[in-house]
This record gives structure tokens, C-alpha cells and sequence, in this order.
């Protein structure tokens, strides 16, 4: 009795503070204001403080909350709250190497590739509650870039667990810790070339989940004014951008773990970890969007379909043969 | 002013209304956010698309008959507390169009004004400076 209220009370603890909810939203909106900074320092400006996107949200706290008059009320309210309740969870199911190890309460590695996939779905419900003509198109526009990016990582994913699985003498191994483990004992697969393909992939799939430039269509500004956020205001603007910061540590979370979990023990592995997280911020997201413009949905689904699918498919051959 | 506001104050979205303007303030205010001299965003703010996001709503142009029902509509359409900045001449007077048959403002016959920035077009560093005077308007009203 007291056993299962103790972990009830630890997966509560894990999804709400450390490091699912607060935690990951602190970390998350740090690594926003670090990338926005980044992106003016390129565009020669000064750019925005460090702490802009934890103004930008307390602001929004203080806002009206609008909601359309022929949009669905509860559909509309509603789906913050569960985006921003599936990614706190999320969080919690990445182990933090060193120092957190998720509790088997939570699920393996195919329930965090569902989670996963909860806030592009949110969004669209967004846009489709919203009753706006802008809304509809970045519905579905996310609809189209999320059919082409899902099936490029779940090889990624299917790879590391049939490596994984093959090394600790199992068919898959899907358990995010022991993958953490078997790196931190033989070596990380970012180091492995034979896992290179499969590296590649995740760095392509991380714009197109995070909506970033080159791959930012559903939330465009420029041509569909931010699609489904458009009739979004207060409270509930403020928990999308909560969603959205704490869904980018999960995915740079569960990009480290797969490929390069190894660091130091206790508190200084966290360190490591949003150092890691940092790093991946500012080469993976400021450079790549103050480099590039934004394509169109078509080609953006024809790219996925054809390099990330490929390499995928790729990684997968190369696991297989060398089980 | 208690932590909410004092936090708010660094997060001021600008929303741009064109309300029949000839271009001219427009360039300037795109000049005033998109290039390294006058960066806006070193003030925390943010140009938006959408009204709803709004906090500081920079309006150009004289208010001609044809947009002033959409004009005030958007306007509704920003969620309190909000601001009112007029950017030019026109919107305060009419500017070069005063007196038109098609023109039906000055503006602050049909909105609350709260800062004027005068000038055909008005230079980046004023308009940063109403900018900056809104946002102490905009404190207060948290």
C-alpha cells in the first residue's frame, strides 16, 4: 500500500517538478531566450534579453483570454492544457544521464514516440477549433509535415532498440535507461559510424518537429500568421508557448539519449546535459534558421519522404546487418 | 507595481494596423524592427500577426472611409490592456489627404490615442521612443 503510493507520489513528483513540468519549462524557455539571442547576434542586432520568453509568458498570464465566437469553446481550452499535460509527462520519461532514471511506471520508448507526436495533434485541433480560414491552413499544413516526419524517426528509433537489443542479447530493447546504460558502459553510437545514418536522420527530424526555419509551414508568421496559434490569446497563448519550450527539450532530450547520453554522475550530469542541449540549440536550431528561408509544404514533405525516409531506411539496413 | 506587471512591461508585441497609409510609415516601422541600428527587440518587443497577440498597436495612415469599419473592428479584436500609438502625420491630422472626400479621421475620433509620433515619415529613433513611452502607458494599465 505504502509502496505504490510512494511511486505514485515519485511519477507525480517526476511529471510535475523534476524533470517533466517546471524543471523542463525553466530549461526549455532558457534554451528559447539562448537561441533567440544567438539568431540577432547573427543578424548583427542586439537582440532580446536572456529571460524574453519568461517575460513573454508571465505577460501573457496577465492577458484577456479571447475565444472566437464560432469557434468550439471546449475543444479550444481544452487543448493547451493536454498538450502542455502530454509534454510534461514526456519530460519525465527522459532518463537525464547520471542522475535521473525514469520510473518503468512510465512506459518504454514507443509510449514517448506517441507522446511525442500529441502536441503536433494538439495543434492541429487548434487550428481546426480555432473557426479561422488561417487556422484551417496551418491545420493542414502540420497534418502533411507530420505524416512525412513520423515515419523517418520511428526507424531512427527502431534502429538504436534493435542495436540496443542485439548487444544486451534481447529481440528490441525499448527501455530509454537501458539504451542510456549500454552507451554509457560500450560507448556512445554518435561515435559509431555505423549509426551515423541514423544521427543524420534525428538532426533532420529536429526542425520539423520543433517548427522551425526552413520547416516552420504550419506556424508560418509571414503568410498564414502563425496558423493555428492565430485566434489564441492570454492564458492559452501562454501554455502553447510553454507546450512548444518544454516539447524542445524532449525532443534535444531524446536526441542526446539515443546518441550520446554519456556524462559525469550526480548533479554535474545535469550540467552536461543542458550543456549538451545548449550546443545542439545553437548549432541545430539559431544557425540553421538565420540560414535559411522557409519552403513550401510540398517540397518540405517531398525532402522528408525521400532523404530522411532514405537514410532512415539506411540506418535500419546497416543495424540489421550487423546483428 | 507588483512582479506581474513589472515582468510584463519587457514583453511589449507590436501590432501594426494600416489604416489607408501610403507606404512611407510602413517602411519605417519594418526599418525600425528589421535592421541592426534600430533592433526594437532589444526592448522585448515582437511584431505579431495576429491581433490577439497584441499589446501595442502602432497605427499609420489618415483613416480613409473604405477601412475605417475593418480598421475598428481588428482594433476590438486586441485583448486588453492595450495601447494606441499613431505613427505619422495622418493619423493626427490627415496629413497631406487632410480634408479629402475619402478620408474620415483623425483618428482619435474613433480611438483612444495615447501617444503621437508626428512626422512624413517619422524618423526610427522617434518612433522607438514612442514605442518606448507606450510601454510606460501600457505598465500602468496591467
Amino acid at each position: 500500500m505504502t509502496d505504490s503510493l510512494v511511486q505514485t507520489l515519485s511519477v507525480l513528483f517526476a511529471a510535475v517538478v523534476f524533470p517533466g513540468g517546471i524543471f523542463a519549462i525553466t530549461l526549455g524557455l532558457a534554451l528559447k531566450g539562448f537561441d533567440r539571442r544567438v539568431f540577432a547576434r547573427l543578424q548583427r542586432r542586439v537582440g532580446a534579453p536572456l529571460l524574453q520568453p519568461f517575460y513573454d509568458v508571465l505577460k501573457l498570464m496577465t492577458k484577456r483570454t479571447l475565444v472566437p465566437e464560432n469557434a468550439n469553446l471546449v475543444v479550444f481550452l481544452m487543448v493547451p492544457l493536454l498538450g502542455l499535460a502530454s509534454m510534461g509527462v514526456a519530460a519525465a520519461m527522459i532518463p537525464i544521464p547520471g542522475l535521473y532514471d525514469p520510473s518503468p511506471a512510465f512506459g518504454d520508448l514507443l509510449v514517448l514516440f506517441y507522446l511525442l507526436s500529441v502536441p503536433a495533434v494538439m495543434l492541429m485541433l487548434a487550428g481546426s477549433a480555432s473557426g479561422s480560414p488561417f487556422g484551417g491552413i496551418g491545420f493542414s499544413r502540420e497534418m502533411a509535415i507530420m505524416l512525412a516526419y513520423e515515419g523517418p524517426i520511428l526507424l531512427v528509433i527502431v534502429s538504436v532498440a534493435l542495436k540496443t537489443g542485439a548487444a544486451l542479447g534481447q529481440p528490441i530493447c525499448l527501455s530509454l535507461s537501458e539504451i542510456v546504460r549500454y552507451q554509457q558502459a560500450h560507448g556512445a553510437y554518435l561515435f559509431d559510424p555505423w549509426m551515423w545514418p541514423a544521427v543524420l536522420t534525428y538532426i533532420a527530424f529536429i526542425p520539423a518537429n520543433l517548427g522551425i526555419s526552413p520547416f516552420d509551414i504550419p506556424e508560418a508568421e509571414s503568410e498564414v500568421l502563425e496558423g493555428p496559434l492565430i485566434e489564441y490569446s492570454g492564458v492559452a497563448l501562454g501554455l502553447l508557448k510553454l507546450t512548444s519550450a518544454v516539447k524542445s527539450v524532449v525532443v534535444i532530450g531524446l536526441g542526446i539519449v539515443l546518441f550520446f547520453p554519456n556524462g559525469p554522475e550526480g548533479l554535474f550530469g545535469l550540467v552536461v546535459f543542458a550543456l549538451k542541449c545548449l550546443v545542439i540549440t545553437v548549432c541545430g536550431v539559431s544557425v540553421l534558421r538565420a540560414a535559411v528561408g522557409r519552403m513550401r509544404i510540398d517540397q518540405a514533405v517531398i525532402f522528408y519522404l525521400k532523404w530522411p525516409e532514405l537514410l532512415g531506411i539506411a540506418s535500419l539496413a546497416l543495424v540489421a546487418m550487423n546483428l | 507595481m507588483n512582479f506581474l506587471s513589472r515582468m510584463s512591461k519587457k514583453s511589449p508585441w507590436l501590432y501594426r494596423i494600416n489604416a489607408g497609409s501610403c507606404n512611407g510609415c510602413d517602411v519605417e516601422l519594418a526599418t525600425t524592427a528589421c535592421i541592426p541600428r534600430y533592433d526594437v527587440e532589444r526592448l522585448g518587443c515582437q511584431y505579431c500577426g495576429s491581433p490577439k497577440h497584441a499589446d501595442i498597436v502602432l497605427v499609420t495612415g489618415p483613416l480613409t472611409a473604405r477601412v475605417k469599419d475593418k480598421v475598428l473592428r481588428v482594433y476590438e479584436e486586441i485583448p486588453d490592456p492595450k495601447v494606441t500609438v499613431a505613427i505619422g502625420v495622418c493619423p493626427i491630422s490627415g496629413g497631406v489627404f487632410r480634408e479629402s472626400y475619402s478620408i474620415v479621421g483623425p483618428i482619435d475620433r474613433y480611438l483612444p490615442v495615447d501617444v503621437n509620433v508626428p512626422g512624413c515619415p517619422p524618423r526610427p529613433q522617434a518612433i522607438i521612443e514612442g514605442i518606448a513611452k507606450a510601454i510606460e502607458i501600457w505598465a500602468g494599465r496591467i
